[in-house]
């Protein structure tokens, strides 16, 4: 294994001389939501939902999307082949608030035609960890939300409090790593 | 005292010989060189960027990342790293923590060797020389230094008044805690003050929000004799706001090699501890507080004498963010450090005290002005126990900045003028103005060009070390650059500086007459050019090549006739091209192998030292880590057995096992 990828290394370089390189031509996702990503995945082993949220052993959990995509594929890429407690991770888009449907996860992009408030209340009593980019995503009832801090790094905002109300636990080592909101 | 044994002992005064054009043949080369780096800058672009820009991070790689290496990913989405990077009208270059994590690098002066466009030479066990754009002299028997460069720790200046230099052996950092280096070649006076004559270097630390959890770290080899560091960060339960962190960290260094095998007796061991607090009470604010203390002991040269140094500092930052386009930003620091030779016949002890105060403060005018002004004082009161006249004195420097940043044309032409006034109790009042164009034809190259002034103010060394018959003037620079940004991709950039300086009342020491004491003057003029290119290359996700080649070239004259030839040596004894290449590379999931390599130029020999070849070496780094642990193995200065890189001192090849744990 290490042989061949050191083989593999060689070769880029010989590639990288000879100036004959094709790299692979994906669309360029902004990092920033290469690392959104990542978060979303993070939070399936940082959260924990009641097992009510599964009606049978079969059933998926859900990373649902709303709005925009602005992912591209990479969300995909990095659910591909993953579980969660044993249920198979998929990734759901949906356009518009109607097409919400069952999922642990909603992230809830800024560009869409819909009143963020609205949704949430909608989600009340339901155990889905609410997730957005906004700057008054907590203060209207959200969950998670992501931000850029001063020196260009994404961080979190949480309110630990409304996920208690829907049973979400979430770890000590997630707390520890990010900031707390509270209701004034 | 051998830092400030002037090594010039002569009979008759040597005139040194008046040169009509400084510019010789070595300006022709120059062009030469210049041309043919711009072409195969022009060719590899044009090649590049046929390509598609691809993404910088890969899905799998991302997913096995732990969450605070998540939050520590600096977003540089391409519109951002324009903005960062490819529009900044100066040589930048930056080392990251990541780039100091895959080298062999022990201590701060091994990691700045990542960046290019440094000069960098162990002139010992403890003794470093490093410089941008040359200039790195001889004015004490024991270490090389460099004058003309200014160097920050988080903010505080670390470069010291006594000669106008840094004392790089009480410069530590735990490089693990290091967020990033940035390394600016070329004038900055406008923005930091006096003495960034040939560059800046920012040391810029993680924040305590991103250094949570427990490090462990420690290391034993053949150079780096032991080596143990511990860091603690929390989060304060009271208030979830405050963030905090205290370390502690140990070494022994080894001795170094004289040229006929035997010990150059110069072991020594340092240990320093520390903390930082951050506090982010809302939004808008944030607080810092920091603080370091060290202690060491370091055998000095075969003199066999040994010297003690320690020193303690704390800086507190408050930032205030008014809007996306406006903030204010307030920091204090106090800074001691002392260092004493107890045991030689001549014993010499140096302290040092400074408070620094300062107040930025950034906003926009109208849609087209940025503006960035700034007041500064600091206070610095000193203490040597011989050779200085007076022994002790306060040195009070008032500043005032202000900088304009003028976008002409949106997204195509930006102008930046600005200039530092400063006051210093040797020469009074200074000027330091500049004048920065970009140019952004497209998203992924800028051309930029700058005119500037800097000034280098006198020492203690300079003003107050010898006898002289007038005061010594600031070293003055008028420096013009031209420099290329491109960035075809997302996995590739280059860059290309170049530049003319123009120095005028260069150090001299002149002697008018046999047996009359030496006097420091200013009596030297100098020009230097040369250019700087560096490229980054992230091949794969699992590899990343970095490196850079830096061409100099200088002539000094004389402009009195008492001048001493040994004057040059003084001021620069540099090579003309030196090369660094880094590759990064993880084999494994598990196992990473790094390679730093470097070549430098042969120093020519001077009436006061003798030559160096030139040479290459590298080092090299083996790793295996999981989520927890990380087992390396590392080989430095790998190529030779031993060599000499400044001065008379053989530098070994050295390895070293290091173990580290982060829970």
């Amino acid at each position: 294994m290490q042989i061949l990828k050191k083989i593999a290394f060689w070769r880029m370089i010989i590639v990288l001389l000879t100036g004959s390189a094709s790299l692979s031509a994906q669309t360029p996702v902004a990092v920033e939501y290469q690392l959104k990503a990542a978060f979303l995945f993070n939070f399936t082993k940082f959260v924990e939902w009641p097992a009510d949220v599964y009606s049978s052993d079969q059933d998926p959990f859900v990373i649902g999307i709303l709005g925009g995509n602005p992912f591209g594929s990479f969300l995909e890429d990095v659910a591909a082949g993953e579980k969660v407690n044993g249920h198979p991770l998929v990734i759901s888009y949906f356009k518009n608030t109607n097409e919400i449907k069952r999922c642990q996860i909603l992230f809830i992009n800024k560009t869409g035609q819909y009143n963020v408030s609205d949704i949430l209340s909608d989600l009340k009593g339901k155990s889905v960890l609410t997730v957005g980019d906004t700057p008054d995503f907590l203060k209207l009832g959200g969950m998670v939300r992501f931000f850029i801090n001063a020196s260009n790094k994404v961080q979190l905002q949480l309110n630990p409090d409304i996920a208690k109300t829907v049973r979400l636990q979430i770890s000590s080592k997630l707390l520890r790593l990010t900031e707390i909101y509270t209701q004034k | 005292m051998p830092y400030f044994v002037i090594k010039v002992t002569m009979g008759n005064p040597k005139p040194l010989k008046y040169i009509a054009n400084p510019l010789r043949k070595g300006l022709a080369f120059y062009f030469i060189a210049c041309m043919a780096v711009c072409v195969l800058t022009f060719l590899s672009s044009s090649y590049a960027g046929a390509q598609n820009a691809d993404t910088l991070l890969s899905s799998s790689k991302l997913k096995k990342m732990s969450l605070e290496d998540l939050m520590n990913i600096e977003v540089t989405s391409v519109s951002m790293r324009a903005e960062k990077l490819t529009e900044v009208a100066s040589a930048i270059q930056v080392i990251t923590g990541n780039d100091i994590e895959h080298s062999a690098a022990t201590r701060l002066p091994e990691a700045l060797r990542l960046a290019p466009n440094l000069q960098i030479a162990q002139a010992g066990s403890h003794d470093w020389s490093v410089t941008a754009r040359g200039f790195s002299g001889l004015p004490s028997s024991g270490g090389y230094l460099a004058n003309k460069l200014l160097v920050m720790i988080d903010g505080r200046s670390v470069y010291s008044p006594l000669f106008g230099g840094v004392f790089w052996d009480v410069q530590n950092v735990m490089l693990e805690d290091v967020d990033k280096i940035e390394v600016v070649s070329g004038p900055g006076g406008t923005l930091w003050g006096a003495n960034a004559v040939n560059g800046v270097i920012n040391i810029v630390s993680k924040s305590s929000r991103e250094t949570q959890g427990l490090y462990f770290s420690g290391a034993t080899g053949s150079a780096l004799y032991d080596y143990a560091a511990v860091r603690i960060g929390a989060r304060s339960k009271a208030d979830t706001n405050l963030y905090y962190r205290i370390y502690a960290q140990h070494f022994d260094q080894n001795s170094t090699l004289l040229q006929n095998g035997t010990t150059a007796k110069d072991a020594w061991d340092m240990v320093q501890g520390g903390f930082r607090m951050d506090y982010y009470p809302s939004k808008a604010n944030t607080f810092t507080l920091q603080g370091d203390f060290y202690g060491g002991d370091e055998n000095k040269d075969s003199l066999n004498t040994h010297q003690i140094t320690n020193g303690q500092n704390v800086l507190g930052r408050f930032t205030h963010v008014f809007s996306e386009t406006s903030e204010l930003k307030i920091q204090a620091y106090y800074d001691r450090t002392w260092r004493n030779e107890p045991t030689t016949a001549a014993p010499f002890s140096y302290s040092l005290t400074t408070y620094d105060v300062t107040v930025q403060h950034r906003f926009a005018l109208g849609r087209r002005n940025s503006l960035l002004y700034g007041v500064g004082f600091r206070s610095e009161r000193d203490q040597a126990s011989r050779s200085f006249n007076p022994l002790g004195i306060y040195m009070p420097v008032y500043s005032a900045f202000i900088q304009d940043e003028i976008t002409i044309s949106p997204q195509l032409l930006k102008l930046t003028i600005g200039s530092k006034f400063e006051n210093n109790v040797f020469t009074g009042n200074e000027l330091q103005p500049c004048a920065r164009m970009a140019w952004t034809p497209s998203g992924m190259s800028t051309v930029w060009t700058s005119v500037s002034m800097a000034v280098r103010t006198p020492s203690r060394f300079d003003a107050d070390f010898a006898p002289s018959s007038t005061p010594f003037q600031s070293e003055k620079l008028m420096a013009y650059e031209l420099g290329y940004h491109l960035t075809p991709g997302q996995r590739l950039s280059f860059s290309f500086a170049t530049y003319f300086n123009h120095y005028n009342d260069l150090r001299s020491l002149d002697q008018f007459g046999a047996n009359t004491p030496l006097i420091i003057a200013n009596d030297q003029r100098a020009e230097s050019w040369g250019f700087e290119f560096n490229a980054n290359y992230k091949l794969a996700d699992w590899c990343h090549l970095k490196g850079g080649y830096t061409y100099f070239n200088r002539n000094i004259w004389a402009v009195n006739p008492a001048v001493l030839s040994a004057s040059v040596a003084f001021e620069s004894v540099d090579p003309h091209s030196t090369i660094a290449l880094q590759a990064m590379t993880d084999i494994t999931k598990h196992i990473s192998f790094d390679l730093v390599g470097r070549y430098v130029d042969p120093l020519l020999a001077t009436p006061v030292t003798t030559a160096v070849p030139a040479y290459s070496t590298c080092d090299a780094r083996l790793a295996w880590h999981n989520k927890l642990f990380e087992v390396s193995l590392a080989g430095q200065n790998l190529l030779q057995a031993q060599h000499i890189e400044v001065g008379t001192i053989e530098i070994s090849r050295t390895f070293y096992a290091k173990i580290v744990c982060r829970f």
